[in-house]
């Protein structure tokens, strides 16, 4: 901590000189109430050893929901200058494309009223959740590989304005399903449609607050109006594939003359055989992602159609879908460069060709969760994230507790029963999952929006209240 | 024996046996500590696991147990464990059953297995 240098603000550095192996500084958005929160964990540490990586350009970058993670701290983004700055697995995850989705009803909190509760129901049955869960949609070998190639479009009936609404169109350039293995399409082949453990979650939200009307109604978001927003990713699949091609970017480090300060940053030059072969798979597992929340979107109008009826599903629409856990080829700066986010949310601002022509004129919407029972955040990306953080933002109110820690302070049923007498439906099969992602585990989330917005980096739309929450 | 160190968002484990067998039995009894017990009869599944250092074949060995806990409904009890080299060769025990939330993957953050002053120690972080 003694290295780091107060640059504006929002923004703090750690410059390159502070250790021999760093070849940019390292650049954190926060307040100090978060520097403090993570002062005593690895989180900084992590952040240096990312700014070691062959290739990167600019700073190794945190947002301010920067936690400690393995290799990469969560929140944390970086860019490979290409064609040989490296790609590296562990700085996307294994849970490659996690990321979210939000869906707006077209009715009111007011207009749903009782049947809130039959409605969270409906959709805890709709969606299998828990890890491993399988119980999804099963897919032929040749449907699987659609599935890799093409994303959402491999899906039978998807809804035009669901792919134009979500990020990249819900395809990767460059998917390879040949590079994801047997044991990664084993482990996904019976998973679509199912939302995993963990902080994955379906949750029903009102529209609490619009602070940019002009931006909220290029959204289609109004007060009031009833909201889902879904959490998963690309399941035992990403899972694997991650971990197979950090094993196999491990075994590679001595050829390419790679040393590194943790064994999980694992990399390979983005044009290697290993690295070309790695984007493919990773872009193959992105697209099953992108099926997977398309089909919890359509569970999710399944149980809309079964509690509110047909002209309610009908009117469901998709607001947009963004990953947090993912690598892309973009140009920033005139450079062609890799950028990594992991735990981070591209934000691109007004004008840019990569976001739906519809949004164009506003930017790009961006989903903020917060933990569970408290608000969530709709953004617009601004002209400071292409200038400060290869137009990236945060994408949570990111972890401060362990979840031993959460569990000693608080216990799921208690949390339950305040949540409930808050009027929050709550469907959760484990009390101790529960606890684990209880609200006083976060940072504050507004505080994390705040630092964004103040950044430059994006800012605040619209602020969603919880009606009811089901977890994996 | 095995424990779970604080870690903010993952989950870190530490083992310390006798030997390297007997730390990846520790490291099995952990796993089964997160998975749940299946029911039913006791199931025997040969495995044999290889790589190419020994933190790598704790890394190996765990990853082995996700994949027959998440495609086969495998929650292991026990095992019975030859190590040579970075290989790992005998048979786990299990029942069938649906795991409780697992681990998504195991990283090689701070991965360790070597001995050291007279005992073996492993220290591996899951991703959770």
């Amino acid at each position: 901590m003694s290295e780091l240098v107060r640059v504006d603000e929002w923004t703090w550095e750690i410059p390159a000189s502070a250790r021999d192996d760093m070849r940019v500084p390292a650049r954190i958005f926060a307040d100090e109430e978060i520097l403090a929160e993570i002062a005593g964990d690895l989180s900084l540490d992590q952040l240096q050893n990312v700014a070691t990586l062959p290739g990167v350009t600019g700073a190794a970058i945190a947002m301010p929901d920067i936690h400690q993670g393995y290799g990469f701290p969560v929140g944390g983004v970086a860019a490979t200058e290409l064609p040989d700055g490296v790609v590296s697995p562990g700085g996307v995850g294994y849970d490659i494309n996690c990321g979210v989705r939000l869906l707006a009803l077209p009715i009111s909190e007011r207009e749903l009223g009782p049947r809130r509760e039959a409605l969270v129901h409906e959709i805890s049955r709709a969606i299998p959740a828990g890890a491993g869960k399988h119980g999804g949609v099963r897919l032929s070998d040749e449907h699987l590989d659609a599935v890799l190639r093409d994303g959402p479009r491999a899906l039978p009936d998807v809804r035009p304005d669901d792919i134009e609404r979500t990020e990249s169109e819900g395809r990767l350039d460059g998917a390879e399903p040949a590079a994801v293995s047997e044991r990664a399409r084993l482990r996904g082949r019976d998973q679509l449609g199912t939302m995993g453990s963990g902080n994955h979650f379906v949750e029903l939200q009102e529209v609490a607050e619009v602070l940019d009307p002009v931006a909220a109604r290029a959204f289609g978001l109004a007060a009031g109006q009833v909201t889902v927003l879904i959490h998963s990713g690309s399941r035992g699949l990403g899972h694997q594939v991650c971990t197979d091609y950090v094993k196999l970017m491990d075994a590679r480090l001595a050829a390419y003359r790679i040393h590194l300060p943790d064994r999980q940053l694992a990399c390979a030059p983005a044009s290697s055989p290993e690295g070309r072969r790695y984007l493919g798979a990773m872009a193959a597992a992105a697209n099953f992602a992108w099926a997977n929340r398309q089909a919890i979107a359509d569970s999710v109008r399944r149980a809309v159609r079964t509690v509110l009826g047909d002209a309610v599903a009908a009117g469901t629409e998709q607001v947009y879908d963004v990953a947090h856990n993912v690598a892309k080829v973009e140009v920033h700066g005139g450079k062609r460069v890799c950028v990594h986010r992991k735990g981070a949310t591209r934000a691109f601002p007004a004008g840019s060709e990569e976001i739906p022509e519809r949004y164009r004129d506003v930017g790009q919407p961006v989903f903020i969760p917060g933990s569970m029972g408290t608000a969530s955040f709709v953004l617009v990306g601004q002209p400071g994230a292409l200038e400060r953080s290869f137009g990236t933002t945060c994408h949570g109110a990111g972890r401060r507790l362990s979840r031993t820690a959460a569990r000693r302070r608080v216990h799921g049923s208690e949390l339950r029963r305040e949540l409930e007498a808050r009027g929050i439906v709550v469907r959760c099969p484990s009390p101790k999952g529960l606890a684990e992602e209880a609200p006083l585990a976060y940072k504050d989330v507004d505080r994390v929006v705040r630092v964004v917005e103040r950044a430059g980096l994006a800012r605040r739309v619209a602020r969603l209240v919880p009606l009811g929450v089901v977890k994996g | 024996m095995y424990r779970f160190v604080e870690h903010t968002a993952e989950l870190e484990l530490e083992l310390e046996e006798e030997s390297a067998e007997g730390v990846l039995l520790e490291a099995l009894r952990a796993f089964a500590e997160l998975t749940g017990r299946g029911r039913g009869a006791l199931v025997e599944r040969p495995v044999d696991v290889e790589a190419p250092d020994l933190p790598m074949l704790l890394a190996a060995w765990l990853e082995e147990l996700l994949f027959l806990a998440e495609t086969e409904r495998l929650l292991p009890e026990d095992a019975e464990l030859s190590v040579r080299g970075a290989r790992a060769t005998g048979i786990v025990r299990g029942r069938r059953g649906s795991p409780r939330p697992l681990v998504k993957a195991v990283t090689l953050h701070r991965l360790r297995l070597r001995p050291d002053n007279g005992v073996w120690r492993g220290r591996v972080v899951l991703d959770v």
